[in-house]
């Protein structure tokens, strides 16, 4: 078996213009977190659903995703779920989220914060 | 006779013991006493954000139509008028509009803004009316 690594073409995940700017405000006045950690859970009437946290160190196997100045982290199990997604930040009067645009999901609930793949 | 007793035992017990018991009784209540009970409650970060973003004249509406994964579901808008089949509930200079069609099915719940880092949004909670719903919380059954 060679050793042959298989190197990403492509970031993981792209952030929207609108995330990035969001994700700076809020790790600006929180100089002891060095990015945000996208990962999944099992929940929902879905199968699966989005986290979002702050994170503190980057793990050996996270996926550091590097954009504009932002660093946003993947878990190891949420890789291959997240893989060419996009993440926007949606604002408006009533409500404010992280909107996750994932290629790879089959179905989503109405609320849209569950999915299968 | 035992063993039918023995499946009936744990369901009265199981109702009785759910928080939501209290909640049911005061549900029966508004038949015998008047629309009086029919209040939709406002949590203090509700009433904080809406204070935030709401102009004069402005209120939010809670609606509820069929759809979501669970047969109805909450939709909450921005609007600064009212008919008279609104009930309007207001809290600390604040409020919030339902229309008589919708109360039925949010009397006495309890609305909420919640502040995640992943999303922050106003939520229909401890809802008397609605029997089990989505993890999110948007879509609902109604008990029977």
């Amino acid at each position: 078996v060679s050793k042959r690594k298989i190197l990403p073409t492509r970031a993981a995940l792209t952030l929207t213009p609108s995330a990035v700017n969001k994700i700076r405000i809020l790790l600006q006045d929180k100089p002891e977190y060095i990015g945000l950690k996208v990962g999944v859970r099992t929940r929902g009437c879905n199968g699966l659903t989005y986290t979002l946290d702050y994170t503190k160190e980057r793990e050996k196997s996270d996926e550091e995703v590097l954009q504009d100045g932002v660093r946003v982290f993947i878990e190891k199990k949420a890789q291959l779920t997240l893989l060419g997604t996009e993440m926007d930040f949606v604002e408006s009067k009533l409500s404010s989220e992280f909107v996750f645009n994932n290629p790879n999901i089959k179905g989503t609930c109405g609320c849209g914060e569950s999915f299968n793949i | 006779q035992q063993l039918h007793r023995v499946p009936q035992n744990p369901l009265p017990r199981y109702t009785a013991g759910l928080p939501r018991f209290s909640s049911a009784t005061a549900r029966e209540q508004p038949a015998v006493s008047g629309p009086s009970e029919d209040k939709v409650y406002l949590t203090e970060s509700c009433v904080k954000r809406l204070g935030e973003i709401m102009g004069k004249g402005e209120y939010l509406r809670i609606h509820v139509e069929g759809g979501g994964c669970s047969g109805f579901q909450y939709k909450f808008a921005v609007v600064s008028n009212k008919t008279e089949e609104d009930r309007v509930f207001e809290q600390e200079g604040v409020g919030i509009i339902v229309d008589q069609d919708s109360l039925e099915f949010v009397k006495g719940a309890t609305v909420d803004f919640t502040q995640e880092l992943i999303r922050s949004t106003f939520l229909v909670l401890k809802n008397p009316q609605a029997d089990h719903g989505c993890s999110c919380g948007s879509s609902f059954s109604v008990k029977l």
